[in-house]
């Protein structure tokens, strides 16, 4: 891993770590309605205060809290188009099939690429570290899996523009 | 749907929660916390230039401004405490960490995060934010950060 991504990471799991201490709780504006509360937004004072650790203005993630939920949302690094493109593709096959990923959520948050949603019944039936795991290896594969897959597609562009182009140079 | 559906009728009940009932306001008036905050300038420039890091810090944390109407007086301390950090040896951090009170590194954390949501403003520097935040996670602990989500006196 590089060294400027470790402490990067590190913040992450500190903060997340720091953020998932869930319990139940029950809508306080309808009743017998449970809803994740930094979804609803209706009531501000089990909201706590949005978290941002950022490496540079490409790369940032923003943890919302709340009492009985949190959300957080990946901005993951793009430098170009190709890159952009790959991106795109990529979470939206995730964000498709979110019911497997559990704490995924289906759209990302406003100026973000992913967001997952985690609440307190994910935190009752899977282990805490193994969610915060999960997350911090997320963000680590997702950087490779994009700049594999650029390469993987030039080589492939260029292995065609070659045997494309040799029809015309004989 | 029509309009009417979307009124929010909780805003009209008597003991409806208003933001500013969250946390104590800051009893000193926005003009003083502005001119308080500049004084504060000129004793951190000094300290820096004898290389009291810590009493720099110390200084910068004490009573910082929070709460509303006081954006200029805010901006204005993490710029200065901006300053410090990255005039801080990596090797150094440890220790000055270590040497402030609960309630300093609370505030700091908090200025950390703050730094960290507006990257690219002024000098932040996203890799020296993270350093401190590392070392100060390491000697204050998650609790730390709990307190920073958990404090509506957001710097």
């Amino acid at each position: 891993m590089s060294n400027t991504l470790r402490p990067y990471l590190a913040a992450v799991r500190s903060t997340l770590t720091a953020a998932l201490t869930l319990e139940d709780f029950a809508s306080q504006i309808v009743e017998r309605h449970n809803k994740p509360e930094v979804e609803v937004g209706t009531s501000k004072e089990v909201l706590l205060n949005p978290l941002m650790i950022s490496r540079n203005e490409n790369e940032k993630v923003l943890i919302e809290p709340s009492i009985n939920s949190i959300r957080l949302s990946i901005k993951i690094k793009q430098a170009d188009e190709i890159e952009r493109i790959l991106c795109h593709k990529f979470t939206r096959f995730m964000m498709q099939r979110a019911e497997n990923f559990v704490v995924l959520r289906r759209k990302p948050v406003k100026g973000y690429d992913i967001s997952f949603l985690i609440t307190n019944n994910h935190t009752n039936t899977m282990l805490k570290h193994k969610i915060v795991d999960f997350i911090i290896q997320f963000m680590e594969e997702v950087d490779k899996e994009i700049s594999e897959m650029k390469l993987s597609l030039n080589a492939r562009a260029r292995v065609v523009a070659e045997s494309y182009l040799l029809a015309f140079s004989s | 749907m029509d309009a009417f559906r979307k009124i929010d009728i909780d805003q009209y009940e008597e003991d409806v929660l208003l933001e500013e009932e969250l946390y104590d306001a800051d009893p000193r008036d926005p003009a003083t916390v502005l001119t308080d905050t500049k004084s504060k300038v000129g004793a951190v420039r000094g300290s820096l230039s004898k290389g009291d890091i810590a009493g720099a810090l110390n200084l910068v944390l004490d009573s910082p401004p929070y709460g509303p109407n006081v954006e200029e007086a805010k901006n204005l301390n993490l710029q200065t405490l901006v300053s410090i950090l990255n005039s801080t040896k990596s090797t150094e951090i440890p220790a000055i960490v270590r040497a402030l009170s609960p309630d300093a590194q609370d505030t700091l954390m908090k200025y950390l995060y703050k730094g960290m949501a507006l990257p690219g403003w002024g000098d932040v520097s996203g890799s020296i934010l993270l350093t401190w935040h590392e070392k100060l996670t390491e000697v204050a602990g998650t609790g730390c950060i709990v307190r920073v989500m958990t404090d509506r006196r957001t710097v």
